[in-house]
């Protein structure tokens, strides 16, 4: 793809069988060139060649939010194995890192897009949050840190399906669509899953999703809701890039996910992706992949109303270049 | 580092980002200037649709030799912006008031305008 190195970060609440997952998706042959970042707290044993702990160490910015942190200790490791890589001390493919339970993965990505180092040599590629099958539930409808890790991912594992009823899984897998439409479910007993999963490029894609009619009630405007909207017109990307900017400048917190893809009249589409403040460089992908061509977002947002979203999305449509049409709103099902 | 005036940026917003990005980091060659039409194409319809955005906010935008934007007001105040990333945040210093695209009364007047 490009010349540089793709990151993999794995977040999950505590217990939710990251370690594990970790653990035997490195044994792969294939992988055996990853440096794995781990924060020091893990306790089961990764038994891995490139294996590197660090504590976790943030610096606080004066002004910004909670999501525009820098994790120093992040910085320093990631231009550590550089370093190494490039006097010829260590083998790199790629890397992964491993957030403690509670981590917020936001600050990951707004270090490694907002250090003029990294950004050029580094790239996230996917980022991938383990759900315990027998006690995700529970600490989705807990802790918020949780529900943030879920709403971030790109790929969510369902762990530990050996524990519960084929039913609990089929269940949580709904759920989890609902909450974050965006997102690829899979499952794993004990650890089993396709490398290729975790070491895929699901920053940079997005599958279409289709039609569910689900319109569920505003049940708390402090809610997060999820949105799913399409465009059947090429979007102007000059004029979407304003809109969405000047959004992001107003209500940047409030958003905790954009994912999509656009179609901008070329011939394939452009995917965007965006946490709160931080959005990665859009991504132009060559075709659609055999799939209809029209624009799919999915905002995932907290305390704001989805309507006043598409109420703006409307008074725009002349400047964008095509009108919304919601696909279906969600709230938060925990 | 912009050559005009010394400053170091370090990143560039999303906005300006190339979009065929990995292509380009694939090449071995790269011409100089190669996609500098595209780019200052997009500049000027940037700054037009800008345009419509704050014109209910009386501020204005202009394209500063390709490589910054100049915000003014109605009143002579102007400042050198570098993205978009710093240009709603001065805009609202401006104008004082945070520049919302989800406030009904600014939608209204834009839908009636553009609608």
């Amino acid at each position: 793809m490009d010349n540089r190195i793709a990151i993999t970060i794995v977040t999950g609440f505590l217990g939710s069988g990251k370690t594990t997952v970790l653990a035997r998706v490195l044994k792969d042959e294939r992988f055996k060139n990853t440096a794995a970042i781990i924060n020091e707290f893990g306790e089961a044993g990764l038994d891995h060649r490139l294996i590197r702990r660090i504590e976790e160490r943030t610096r606080l910015l004066s002004g910004g939010c909670i999501c525009c942190n820098m994790r120093d200790d992040l910085i320093n490791e990631l231009k550590e194995i550089l370093n190494e890589y490039e006097r010829g001390e260590i083998p790199l493919d790629r890397v992964v890192i491993e957030t403690t339970g509670l981590a917020d993965p936001a600050p990951i990505l707004f270090s490694i897009l907002m250090d003029p180092l990294l950004t050029n040599r580094y790239f996230v590629a996917n980022i991938v949050c383990c759900l315990d099958a027998a006690n995700g539930e529970l600490h989705l409808k807990n802790n918020p840190e949780s529900l943030k890790q879920i709403a971030v991912a790109d790929t969510i594992i369902i762990t530990k399906t050996d524990l519960v009823e084929k039913e609990t899984v089929a269940f949580m897998r709904e759920r989890l669509n609902r909450l974050n439409p965006a997102a690829k479910v899979f499952q794993a007993a004990n650890g089993k899953i396709n490398p290729e999963i975790i070491f895929g490029d699901g920053q940079n894609r997005m599958e279409k999703i289709s039609r569910r009619e689900n319109f569920s009630e505003m049940k708390h405007a402090d809610d997060i809701h999820s949105m799913s909207i399409k465009f059947y017109d090429a979007l102007d990307w000059t004029s979407f890039g304003l809109w969405m900017s000047m959004l992001l400048y107003a209500h940047g917190e409030k958003m905790l996910r954009i994912k999509g893809m656009v179609d901008v009249g070329e011939e394939g589409p452009i995917v965007i992706n965006g946490v709160q403040h931080i959005i990665h460089p859009p991504h132009h992908l060559e075709d659609w992949n055999g799939e209809e061509r029209n624009s799919q977002i999915v905002f995932i947002m907290k305390g704001l109303d989805p309507q006043r979203v598409i109420a703006s999305l409307i008074a725009f449509q002349n400047i964008l270049g095509s009108a919304p049409v919601i696909e279906e709103v969600t709230s938060n099902p925990y | 580092m912009c050559v005009l005036c010394g400053e170091l940026i370090m990143n560039v917003h999303w906005t300006d980002q190339p979009l065929h990005d990995s292509e380009y980091r694939r090449k071995t060659r790269i011409v100089a200037g190669e996609g500098q039409r595209t780019r200052r194409r997009m500049r000027i319809k940037r700054v037009a649709v800008a345009n419509k955005i704050l014109a209910y906010y009386g501020l204005k935008l202009q394209d500063w030799n390709g490589s910054k934007y100049v915000l003014s007001d109605k009143k002579g105040v102007s400042n050198v912006v570098n993205s978009l990333g710093d240009m709603w945040q001065t805009a609202s210093k401006m104008c004082h008031r945070t520049l919302d695209p989800l406030d009904p009364a600014f939608l209204q007047t834009l839908e009636k305008t553009h609608g």
